[in-house]
């Protein structure tokens, strides 16, 4: 640099440290429960409008937290029949089913050696409470391998404490592996097809091998069956924020 | 079709039905069409009135509406006359009442007759010879003929169907939406006629419905959701029972 007058250089001051707020960037992947997003089909799209309107009136009306399969889940339901007219059940999300309106999701547990499913409706006005004992995620979006794996993996204790967990802390993932009960299981999970990552198989090699004579390497590349939802989550998660904060 | 929660927790399944576009097209008295009773023909959804020709839209000029998809006919007691060109809108019926739907089946093409009627089919083993999904005998030896009506393959479906006596559970008037109990026939997104029921169980059921229809530029002022007594409001606490 040619310094002006003879004079040393004018001191210039270091860049100023730009702070990236990581929290604005998070806000964007904010939890959308997946029953809100339409599946692909030819309906008309007022008909999902109409049933979110619904929908998000029930949850202001009553609190439906967020919640993975793999997260352990008290319910407790209003029940005719029982002496309280109300039932509470603890159990493993096993899966989440149906959009809209129809949204289930089932829990499992193992009561008095007796293995328990039962399906919720999440926008039942039976429901009275739900409450997340321990939010996490498995290796799988379906756990329905549970029904064949060892007992020990699906029982919960029925007085569980609900585990503390950090706002804003990212949901851990638990990479479980699940020991089996030996063969014939109610569906042949080693099989490509349902893409399980959370069994330990103790079968051996060669079964292994035949297994993947079911494999359909072309599906991941088929272009018909692409369904991008990046769009379709933006605009409902709008929506949304705006609902709720109302 | 979408789930609703009756206050008692019980749940049923329902079908949105939209009103689109529906106008009264013409007046028939009841000396011109020689029936019991006179008749009026309504059009339903708008559609574009090039693919017809220009004879085709003499009913719609008249009335000063755009070419409707589909034109049916209602029969109609003197005393509830509409004049051509009005508009029909869902508020048209109210929550409570009973309803019969009549739409166009889910065609099936030429269909077997296990499928068609609900015939059993043969054994898949033991014997059976090219014979599985036939329909075995037709006739007995006595007739000598085969009877008119026999249930034999055909084509099955895209043939017009009532579903009788559904409730309406709610009538939302902005989007001018019926939620009708139950299965409705037809596919998505297709044109179907809603009357009011005929089932004499359902005579009397109507108590004070809009007469001779809901006219929007009347006095009336409805909210945007009309609700049945029984429904489960969303805004209400959870279902206890006492």
């Amino acid at each position: 640099r040619v310094s002006s007058d003879g004079k040393p250089p004018k001191f210039q001051p270091p860049p100023k440290p730009v702070i990236i707020d990581r929290k604005t960037q998070t806000e964007d992947k904010r939890f959308l429960s997946p029953e809100f997003i339409p599946p692909r089909g030819r309906t008309n799209p007022l008909k999902y409008y109409i049933e979110r309107k619904d929908m998000i009136q029930r949850r202001k009306a009553f609190n439906i937290p967020e919640f993975y399969v793999g997260s352990v889940l008290a319910v407790t339901t209003a029940e005719p029949c029982a002496s309280d007219k109300s039932q509470r059940f603890v159990g493993i999300c096993i899966q989440r089913g149906g959009k809209g309106l129809g949204a289930t999701f089932v829990l499992r547990n193992v009561i008095e050696e007796q293995g328990v499913e039962i399906c919720y409706d999440l926008y039942s006005p039976r429901i009275q409470a739900i409450e997340v004992l321990k939010l996490e995620k498995r290796l799988d979006e379906n756990l329905t391998y549970l029904r064949d794996a060892l007992p020990e993996y699906s029982t919960f204790d029925v007085n569980m404490k609900p585990v503390p967990r950090m706002a804003q802390e990212e949901i851990p993932v638990n990479k479980l592996q699940v020991r089996m009960k030996p063969k014939p299981w109610s569906k042949r999970w080693e099989r490509p097809k349902y893409n399980i990552k959370g069994i330990k198989f103790e079968l051996p090699e060669h079964k292994m091998k035949a297994a993947q004579k079911w494999s359909q390497p072309w599906l991941e590349f088929d272009m018909l069956r692409e369904y991008d939802t990046s769009k379709i989550e933006e605009k409902i998660r709008k929506e949304l924020s705006e609902e709720l904060e109302k | 079709m979408m789930p609703i929660w009756t206050k008692s927790g019980e749940k049923h399944a329902v079908t949105l039905l939209k009103v689109q576009d529906c106008h009264v097209l013409r007046y028939v008295s009841k000396e011109e069409s020689g029936g019991k009773t006179a008749k009026l023909l309504v059009g339903g959804k708008n559609v574009s009135p090039f693919s017809k020709p220009e004879s085709a839209h003499e009913i719609f000029k008249e009335a000063g509406v755009p070419r409707k998809q589909k034109v049916t006919t209602f029969n109609v007691t003197d005393d509830a006359i509409i004049k051509p060109g009005t508009p029909l809108y869902a508020a048209h019926f109210r929550p409570g009442q009973f309803v019969d739907v009549t739409a166009k089946t889910i065609g099936k093409g030429f269909q077997g007759v296990m499928k068609r009627w609900g015939f059993e089919g043969q054994p898949a083993s033991h014997g059976q010879t090219k014979t599985h999904r036939r329909p075995g005998a037709i006739s007995t030896n006595k007739a000598s003929k085969v009877y008119r009506g026999k249930k034999m393959p055909g084509k099955m479906g895209n043939i017009y169907r009532t579903s009788f006596g559904l409730k309406v559970w709610r009538i939302n008037t902005k989007h001018d939406i019926i939620y009708v109990n139950g299965s409705v026939p037809g596919h998505t997104n297709c044109l179907v006629k809603v009357r009011d029921s005929k089932l004499p169980t359902y005579k009397d059921c109507n108590k004070n419905p809009p007469f001779p229809t809901f006219f929007a530029d009347g006095d009336e002022e409805l909210p945007e959701d009309l609700f049945d007594e029984e429904i489960f409001q969303f805004t209400d606490p959870s279902v206890t029972f006492a």
